[in-house]
């Protein structure tokens, strides 16, 4: 072993040794990291850490916030009948195009990502809403937890709104302008791959019956209200208007859920979605002391410093692993540490879209345990109870979206001359429609080739 | 029933341990210090010229230096991250010495008050570093945030959509150096910016010195970034830094890089606005563990490694890049700019006893006055 990576790996190994050992006897996942953070700040001599420990636990504050509140907002559009509503609405349009209709409920997650930036946000909103269709299309729970998951993050990546790249762009002072070619080209194609290849041979035509709504009082425009007030105070909120922030925007929301469809009462679904998310708002405050400890006693700066010293022959693999893993504890976090000082070694080829795929490398950290925020919710939202499976079913496109991305990288001079010509937009939107075209084509066969 | 009761009394007993020690430690940080030097001729609030930040954590100390003889004026500020150590001790080391015999200069050590007062969540910084003064003691000095403390600015919104047009992350709304011009009904932060430059304006300050960090592998370092007004006082500075074997790099303020102070300052009043950048790991990816020596001597055995690999943008090596180096670059540069505007000018910035490169290198304590920091 290298003598400069001493004592911080011994600090590393101890963390990691007591956080497994600790989940290993059934500690809670939150609990667990606080004690390993705390062996990693008695280790390095720091023996009563309660200020870091304090201060690292509110690192994630504001998500806890968001993610707290999303879940009161899901329990209160499932109670209230929007959730069963809008899906019979989307499904039956398409039933018989099951393929097509993939992709779009794919997109359609996606939007929530898109305004937000958040994909926990995503998953708990229209990822949520659309669980419903993936199901009576004949998808298993798992395989529609992880469409769900990952199209949540591929619509936290996706334009106008990904935080990721953002906080990259900030840490070199470059502006967030020019993204928005380089981020379609990332984010939708593979969304269509990734939710293809997950569904695989499953997907069927809409199963009307998996869709029946049962008394729901009313399913006029009022139970849609929910919805549309909060995609409009998303909108408001990002462009500048109407400043209320997610958490506020998603408790109006559910406070009105409240009032359409099957009257619900908000306090009870509150408890109840807090009793669902205290789990993972343990894990956040754990992460947030997990970090805080890494970074005073210079784990962090191993990692990064190992990662970054890497040859440049390798120093694409040490990316393509190194960022998602990071992002196992936070995406946020992965993209600050680690992103930027990987996009100034890359610095010469093309850094908008250099810091568009990082961006998505350090979104994947989202599917990655502990934390896995957007694989944990969209296996509560499928009612898997072990998200292992969500996660597992996510593999192939979670390794398709890391070599995608890595390409990208590599080649981040050809894509950024296609990227910023003027013939990106037409040639995207055609091919699109040309995609969806054969989607239609495909479906007809399939089915005329199921009924004969 | 009893055992439950008594380990629930334990457990709340334990939260609240927890909280008043965290409060403790919180608290200890929001002092506002009140700093002197025998030039000083009047200490005033920022709040003075406008009023939307008075009986806030954002209204902050300005350092008034008036000699009472006409000429230029100049605004020098430091902590507007308050991350970035050597800004702040640069500006209380100068008015704990400087003596102004012709025009004025107006010194703000703690340009974003409210980050002094808190740490980074997630950053494992120290809360306190300390100088040591020739007498033997020490003098204690506060390592503060990028940002607007949350107790004085939550929450952020998810965009910041900046009245330029341009769009950042959320947070950056409580980055002093993202918020320029102001908005006097804006947030805290902005409100703070717009302060900042109706001093400039109604001050008719000539220019305006910006002093920060930034991490080693940061291609923006040791530098001067310029207003492109300004242009002619940079290329100048550069000279003489380089005469004296002080290397600096010289950058244009983007144009497209909006809420920065170089950029924002320089458009809407007529002062020349620089920003001056000197390495400092101890805020930097790559750094290992994070206490006092690093933001004091700048030593980090994984920057070494960088440097070694030509990952850095800055000269590191064994040495460290030590915080008397990093204030002496600060000071000097700013010693030299003042030269060149007198060079180029009538309404003269006359200063007397700015400490030397050398000095500040070989004992910085001695510039230092005995009190609080």
């Amino acid at each position: 072993m290298r003598e400069i990576y001493t004592p911080e790996v011994f600090y590393f190994i101890l963390m990691l040794g007591t956080f497994i050992f600790l989940a290993a006897i059934k500690i809670p996942i939150g609990v667990s990291l606080m004690f390993s953070a705390l062996a990693g700040a008695i280790a390095f001599g720091e023996f009563f850490p309660v200020r870091h420990l304090v201060e690292g636990a509110f690192g994630y504050i504001d998500t806890m916030l968001i993610i707290a509140t999303a879940m009161i907002f899901m329990a209160s559009i499932k109670h209230s009948g929007l959730l069963d509503t809008l899906a019979k609405k989307m499904a039956l349009g398409l039933k018989n195009q099951p393929t097509l209709l993939l992709v779009l409920m794919t997109f359609f997650i996606m939007i929530a990502g898109m305004i937000t930036g958040s994909s926990t946000a995503t998953v708990l909103t229209t990822g949520a809403i659309s669980y419903p269709v993936l199901k009576s299309m004949n998808l298993s729970k798992k395989k529609a937890g992880a469409i769900i998951a990952m199209a949540g993050i591929y619509g936290m990546i996706a334009p106008p709104v990904n935080l990721p790249a953002m906080i990259i762009g900030q840490g070199v002072d470059m502006p967030y302008i020019g993204f928005t070619p380089p981020l379609l080209l990332l984010t939708f194609p593979l969304a269509i791959v990734s939710s293809l290849v997950i569904a695989g041979n499953q997907l069927k035509p809409v199963n009307v019956d998996e869709l029946a709504i049962e008394d729901i009082p009313s399913s006029n425009f009022a139970i849609y209200l929910p919805a549309i007030v909060m995609i409009i105070l998303m909108v408001l909120e990002n462009v500048g208007i109407l400043s209320l922030g997610l958490p506020l925007i998603f408790i109006i929301s559910a406070i009105l859920a409240t009032f359409t469809g099957r009257k619900g009462n908000i306090f009870k679904t509150s408890v109840e979605a807090m009793r669902d998310s205290l789990g993972i708002l343990s894990i956040l405050a754990g992460v947030g002391m997990f970090i805080q400890i890494m970074t005073l006693n210079g784990v962090r700066g191993m990692i990064v410093g190992f990662l970054n010293g890497l040859p440049s022959e390798i120093l694409l693999i040490g990316i393509a692993i190194g960022i998602p893993l990071f992002g196992a504890v936070s995406s946020y976090g992965s993209a600050s540490v680690l992103g930027v000082p990987f996009l100034l070694a890359f610095l010469g080829g093309n850094d908008i879209v250099v810091c568009s795929a990082l961006s998505l490398l350090a979104g994947l950290g989202d599917m990655v345990p502990p934390t896995a925020l957007a694989g944990i919710f969209a296996a509560h939202i499928v009612g898997e109870k072990n998200y292992f499976k969500v996660w597992v079913a996510g593999l192939p496109s979670f390794f398709i979206t890391m070599v995608y991305a890595t390409f990208v990288i590599a080649n981040s001079k050809s894509f950024g001359k296609f990227v910023e010509g003027n013939s990106f937009y037409p040639v995207f939107f055609i091919g699109l429609a040309i995609l969806f075209v054969l989607f239609i084509i495909f479906d007809k066969f399939k089915i005329r080739r199921q009924t004969t | 029933m009893k055992r439950r009761i008594l380990a629930f009394i334990f457990y709340i007993l334990g939260v609240i341990a927890v909280c008043i020690i965290a409060t403790v430690s919180f608290i200890s940080m929001k002092i506002n210090p009140v700093l002197n030097g025998p030039g000083v001729t009047e200490t005033v609030k920022l709040s003075n010229w406008f009023e939307g930040i008075k009986n806030t954590n954002m209204d902050t100390n300005v350092y008034v230096f008036d000699s009472g003889v006409e000429g230029g004026s100049i605004l020098i500020l430091g902590g507007t991250h308050a991350n970035e150590p050597a800004g702040i001790l640069s500006a209380i080391v100068m008015l704990e010495n400087i003596k102004v015999e012709t025009g004025k200069v107006f010194i703000i050590p703690y340009a974003n008050n409210s980050a002094i007062s808190h740490n980074d969540a997630m950053e494992g910084a120290p809360e306190f570093y300390h100088i040591d003064l020739p007498d033997g003691s020490t003098r204690d000095f506060r390592f503060g945030s990028r940002r607007t403390n949350p107790t004085d600015q939550w929450p952020d919104p998810t965009l910041y959509n900046h009245q330029s047009g341009s769009t950042l992350g959320g947070g950056e709304v409580s980055n002093l150096n993202r918020c320029y011009p102001g908005d006097p009904d804006g947030y805290p932060t902005e409100k703070l910016a717009y302060a900042i430059v109706q001093l400039i304006k109604n001050e008719k300050v000539d220019i305006v010195i910006d002093m920060h960090e930034s991490s080693p592998e940061y291609p923006v370092n040791d530098a001067i970034v310029f207003h492109q007004n300004a242009a002619e006082l940079a290329i100048t500075a550069q000279m003489m830094l380089e005469m004296d074997n002080i290397q600096i790099r010289l950058e244009e303020s983007p144009v497209n890089l909006r809420g920065l102070s170089h950029r924002e300052i320089g458009d809407s009043t007529d002062a020349m606005v620089l920003l001056l950048e000197v390495a400092n790991p101890s805020q930097g990816r790559l750094r290992g563990k994070t206490d006092e020596d690093l933001v004091v001597t700048g030593l980090d055995k994984f920057y070494v490694q960088a440097a070694k690999e030509g990952k850095l943008y800055a000269p590191y090596d064994e040495n460290g890049y030590p915080i008397s180096l990093r204030v002496a670059r600060h000071i000097t540069t700013i010693d030299y700019i003042i030269q060149s505007w007198n060079m180029m000018s009538e309404k003269q910035i006359l200063i007397d006893d700015i400490p030397s490169y050398e000095n500040l290198i070989n004992d910085i304590g001695s510039f230092l006055i005995e009190h609080e920091g």
